[in-house]
């Protein structure tokens, strides 16, 4: 499909309302031409030969023609903003779900700031396009149209000569279309990524003021602000060579009716009458000329958005449901891992990674920074696929289910906390938003969050920041965990959540976690030996690979990895 | 703290007038001379296009009952001379005005953003950032049509109104009055409607900036949306707020859709009084001087006295919107900066290194306090380390010592000298951050180091990463320290992360060093060689540390507990567990396993 296609698929469910707006618009255009002509006859039959009795009825011809020529503009108006409108909501809507669908590695090409562009300033360059640009230019091509075809009726040499511009005209647009083309695309990046560093300015607003770096800053703003500016510069360096040329083309039109009509007048080819006739059209030809150029601007701008929109939209994501996923609503909860290897972008992440988890048990995973233990939970998750082997749950490959009825069954409190700016409980009831306060409160006091939402001044109802700022990193983390509880998960997943935790309050939790009322498989992800050391079984894993497994006991008998950073924490022991 | 989020619109404390309107010109002032130079080339030419119906009639009149060919052909040339002329004059103003138009808003953009530096996190922290964002970006860039070809087309509008009102003036002063009489009509419509476009206008700006937000928010948020199968119902906000916007959207145009009509209704019925009129005149023996050539003259010009209105209506219509975006712009740039530079602010010498807290009160909303009365000394050189409950307070301290937020009462001093009373920038270049949020800048992970220093070489750099241990995972990605990684540094994991922005931190070679959690995703054998690493770079400086882990902590000179917005107990290690007090249980319950 070309962005094009893809554009008119919208459009094509608007068809009736473009065709009626352009209806009214011919009508629109017709009664625009009526008026001179009523005013002409009050002025020649009325006024000059004085039959006033005809001047009323004109007079109530001419408001009539006013008041259609209003109804018309304001409904075709109304018909081209709602299609406009109706199909930048379509758009929107489908570009917005395919956002959610696709996966961490298009995330982690994309900046923010980018994608958002396509959602706002790229969408409106449609919405002008539809609203505005297409009915202005039809009714352009109307007028010029039908004076072309009135001069032909009055003058067929006259009208030839006239007509010369044209090929003139189509060679201007095609050059002007072509060359402006790259430079609003160039305009379109460059407001993407200014649109991206302000984004990304405003996220680390922190550290900026830190670091006391808002000179640094303002300079590289400055850097992509003028960059955009030049952009903009640049293309309008372009366009400005070819309006001029319309403007003269629609001139050449003056210039040959004065010259030519006037000789052909003279020499008695044609009457006095035809040429004041031809020149009252000569407008008619001329405007739409003469706005040519910035409406080929227009067209560009809107078809570089397009293709920009498209192209976002068009990005498939590798991870996908199958098309005949298995399905199972709920899941047990056995974990299966199956000579699991796993690398991005060259590095080799995950290998050969071997475990089977019984439904019910408790996993804690420790090791090294950056050994892989977030990506065996992202695996698990499916939010990327395997290199090599297989991850299963209750013995489905997670490649063959529905990967939303497998994450519904997964509850995860994710390393990087982010809460959105929502009040605590419509953040804790993320996965189920129709869930009872009750059951908010219920798990917001499993994961002892209870007490201190309850001491902030709007209690559940308060509404914190993106990125959870106004909350302590452990109040952030355990929203995240009441959050996960929630969904009442087969599997839970708890990556490195109580890290910015006090130990009293970890403990607290942790025997929360073991009178969970219902069968849950979890896995702790931790650095801290007292997050794990209950669990019923641990893996130690270094550079990507599982290199210790065992109970507590077990692992300090052993004496390797595991042992040597129990003794550094717990020296006295 | 009233905060904000998609959902909520958001409210406007000041009312638009005329003096913001004088501030946008301010903004053009600048660009006096070319806007003179692109409105003289515009006026002379639309002047001397206006000579061109004039040739046409002349031709008509004298030449062609004269079969005069030759006066038609310089008559021709003069027009194709005007032509040209007005060309080059289009080229010209073009060039003119989308510079300066450019200019505008860039200048608009540097003000605001510049602004936007010097607000306190505060500010952030209240609305969600898409809807600064919006300010920032999309709102400026609404404006850029009607500063650069707006306000010049409607001068000359202007003026090509006055010359015609001069001419109809000349032939005849009672029918131009006649004419006059529907701008009145005109005005009456625009003020009655002015309100209320006025409002359709915010609103749907409104509805904008929450959708802005919201998108924002779906995306940063990608990953715990995909986890908790939220998909389907952020569609249907999503598609709600989109919905409100469409639909602000349609009612704020309506209003500019009835503006063309509206003129031209009264422009025919004002140009049918005039038939009436005139012919009333005339048969009564053409009174008030009217008559038949010159009521047929007369009735030519009227049209050409309501195109220029018609245009201007039409601006008028843009500047409405404009105005809406305008006071949201302003609005920003006039946002109270509370923590900035007292006006006798004196440069913060290098520091040494003692702190003091005296009778410090905080609180970020009024009524809740978060700190009380809270005093200590800290000498040159010494390490402190804050334990306590999560919301006790820690990190609230360690950001008032940057000076993030203001303190309530009370002085925090450090070498003796009120921190209130220095610049932020010298406070601040001389501290040594590492937050809790570990934020990546997209950029290559040698920028993300070097963000602590710019100077920096890249051998400082390496030893940074080095010191912190960050070293060997970095040479295990692809491109080492040239590796890119976006904001968020999703490729990373959250220990990689905080690694990065403590080698930062280190960079920066701070007088005092802030670690509020610095350590919490790193695993125990790093942080253990780190440790050493630090050991003696810390020497000589002060050193704050907020940290869970307490073999983090041990060896601090000093550790506090912090609780309930107040120091609980305070003195080293072996001191604290000899008191037996909060401390001692806390550490008996991260050791006491069993």
């Amino acid at each position: 499909m070309t962005p094009m296609k893809w554009f008119y698929s919208f459009l094509k469910q608007y068809k009736w309302r473009m065709f009626w707006g352009m209806v009214l618009v011919t009508i629109l255009v017709a009664s625009a031409l009526a008026s001179p002509y009523i005013s002409k006859i009050i002025v020649d039959d009325v006024i000059v030969a004085e039959h006033y009795d005809l001047l009323m009825p004109m007079i109530g011809l001419l408001i009539g023609l006013v008041i259609l020529k209003g109804i018309c503009r304001v409904s075709s108006q109304i018909l081209f903003e709602t299609s406009s409108q109706g199909v930048i909501y379509k758009m929107r809507d489908k570009v917005y779900r395919k956002l959610l669908q696709e996966d961490f590695a298009f995330y982690n090409k994309n900046r923010t700031g980018d994608l958002m562009s396509r959602q706002t300033g790229d969408m409106d360059a449609i919405r002008h396009f539809i609203a505005y640009v297409i009915y202005i230019i039809y009714e352009n091509v109307l007028y010029f149209i039908l004076a072309l075809v009135m001069i032909f009726m009055i003058n067929v040499p006259l009208a030839l000569c006239m007509v010369i511009v044209l090929p003139l005209a189509a060679i201007t647009t095609y050059m002007q279309a072509k060359s402006v083309k790259p430079a609003f695309k160039n305009c379109r990046n460059a407001f993407s990524s200014l649109n991206a560093f302000v984004q990304e300015n405003i996220s680390g607003n922190r550290v900026v003021k830190a670091f006391a770096k808002e000179d640094y800053e303002i300079e590289k703003f400055s850097v992509e602000n003028d960059k955009y500016r030049e952009a903009e510069l640049n293309a309008s360096r372009i366009w400005k060579r070819f309006v001029p040329i319309f403007e003269l083309l629609s001139y050449a039109l003056n210039i040959l009716l004065m010259l030519i009509g006037g000789i052909m007048v003279i020499k008695k080819q044609m009457t006095m009458g035809d040429l004041v006739a031809v020149n009252g059209y000569l407008w008619m030809l001329t405007t739409p000329l003469r706005m040519a150029g910035w409406w080929i601007n227009d067209v560009q701008r809107f078809t570089t958005s397009v293709e920009k929109i498209y192209d976002t939209y068009s990005a498939e994501p590798d991870i996908k449901k199958p098309k005949h996923p298995v399905e199972r609503k709920k899941l047990s909860g056995n974990v299966t891992f199956q000579n699991v290897s796993y690398s991005a972008d060259d590095e080799d992440i995950l290998h050969n990674i071997n475990f089977d988890v019984k439904q019910g048990e408790t996993i804690g995973i420790i090791g090294t920074t950056g050994a892989g233990k977030s990506t065996i939970m992202n695996l698990l998750c499916r939010f990327f696929d395997t290199t090599q082997g297989e991850v299963l749950v209750d013995g489905i490959n997670v490649k063959d289910m529905d990967m939303y009825q497998l994450r519904d069954n997964i509850g995860i409190a994710m390393q990087d906390v982010f809460l959105f700016s929502d009040t605590i409980e419509g953040n804790i009831a993320y996965g189920k938003p129709e869930c009872s306060f009750e059951k908010v409160q219920e798990v917001a006091k499993m994961a002892d969050a209870d007490s201190f939402i309850e001491g902030l001044p709007d209690g559940y109802d308060t509404i914190v920041g993106e990125r959870g700022v106004g909350l302590s990193g452990g109040q952030k983390q355990r929203i995240s965990l009441a959050r996960a509880l929630l969904k009442d998960p087969s599997i839970l997943i708890l990556d490195d959540t109580t890290s910015a935790v006090d130990m009293e309050t970890e403990s607290y939790i942790q025997k929360q976690l073991e009178n969970i009322n219902h069968t849950c498989t979890i896995f702790i992800i931790a650095y801290r030996i007292s997050s794990i050391m209950k669990a019923d079984q641990i893996f130690v894993l270094d550079k990507g690979e599982i290199i210790e497994r065992g109970t507590h006991e077990e692992l300090i008998k052993k004496n390797g990895y595991y042992a040597t950073v129990y003794r550094h924490q717990f020296p006295e022991q | 703290m009233a905060r904000n989020r998609y959902d909520i619109d958001e409210t406007l404390e000041e009312k638009f007038d005329a003096s913001q309107f004088k501030r946008l010109i301010k903004y053009i002032t600048p660009y006096k001379k070319k806007m003179l130079i692109a409105l003289f080339f515009m006026l002379s030419s639309a002047f001397l296009v206006t000579f061109i119906p004039k040739f046409m009639q002349l031709e008509m009149d004298i030449y062609i009952p004269d079969g005069n060919i030759k006066g038609i052909v310089g008559l021709t040339l003069l027009t194709a001379a005007i032509c040209l002329y007005d060309a080059i004059c289009i080229r010209i103003v073009i060039q003119l005005t989308v510079s300066v138009g450019q200019d505008i808003i860039h200048q608009l953009r540097e003000d605001i953003f510049h602004h936007l530096q010097e607000l306190p996190f505060s500010y952030y922290d209240e609305r969600p950032h898409g809807k600064i964002q919006v300010r920032v970006v999309n709102y400026v860039n609404n404006l850029s049509d009607i500063l650069s070809n707006g306000i010049l087309g409607t001068i000359t509008d202007l003026f090509n109104l006055i010359f015609i009102i001069t001419f109809m003036f000349s032939m005849s002063p009672r029918l131009t009055l006649i004419c006059l009489c529907g701008l009145p009509v005109l005005f009456l419509f625009v003020l009655l409607i002015k309100k209320y476009q006025h409002r359709a206008w915010q609103v749907q700006n409104n509805k904008q900036s929450n959708l802005n937000a919201y998108i924002a928010e779906s995306i940063n948020g990608i990953r715990v949306t995909q986890a908790f199968v939220r998909e389907k119902e952020n569609t249907q906000i999503f598609n709600h707020l989109s919905k409100s916007y469409r639909d602000a959207w349609m009612h704020a145009s309506y209003y500019g859709f009835a503006m063309g009509p509206m003129v031209d209704l009264i422009s025919t019925i004002t140009t049918a009084f005039i038939y009436v009129a005139g012919v009333s005149y005339i048969a009564n023996g053409n009174e008030f001087g009217v008559s038949v050539g010159i009521l047929v003259a007369f009735t030519a010009y009227i049209s050409r006295f309501w195109t220029p209105i018609n245009t201007i209506a039409g601006f008028y219509n843009s500047m409405v919107t404009a105005v809406s975006y305008l006071e949201r712009i302003f609005e920003t740039i006039d946002e109270p900066v509370e923590i900035k530079d007292a006006k006798d602010a004196v440069e913060m010498p290098e520091i040494k290194g003692s702190v003091a807290f005296e009778h410090v009160d905080f609180s970020y909303e009024d009524g809740v306090k978060i700190l009380k009365d809270v005093n200590f000394q800290v000498k040159p050189g010494e390490t402190i380390a804050f334990v306590g409950p999560t919301g006790a307070g820690k990190t609230t301290i360690v950001n008032l010592l940057s000076r993030f937020y203001n303190v309530d009462s009370g002085k925090v001093l450090i070498d003796g000298i009120d921190i209130s009373k220095v610049t932020l920038h010298s406070l601040r270049t001389q501290m040594g951050v590492m937050m809790q949020d570990s934020f990546i800048f997209s950029g290559t992970i040698m920028d993300n180091i070097r963000y602590g220093n710019k100077t920096a070489t890249d051998e400082e750099v390496i030893r940074a990463a080095k010191t912190v241990c960050a070293h060997d995972f970095i040479m295990q990605m692809e491109n080492g320290y040239q590796t890119e990684v976006n904001e968020r540094g999703s490729r990373l994991s959250a220990g990689q992360r905080q690694l990065i922005s403590f080698a930062r931190a280190l960079l920066a070679d701070p007088a005092i060093l802030i670690l509020d959690e610095a350590t919490s995703s790193i695993d125990t054998e790093t942080e253990l060689v780190l440790q050493e690493g630090l050991n003696h770079l810390l020497q000589g400086r002060t050193s704050f540390i907020i940290a869970h882990r307490l073999s983090t902590i041990q060896n601090a000179d000093c550790i506090m507990y912090i609780n309930n917005g107040g120091i609980v107990e305070a003195g080293t290690h072996e001191q604290l567990l000899a008191q037996k007090g909060p401390y001692y249980e806390l550490f008996m319950s991260q050791y006491n396993i069993n």
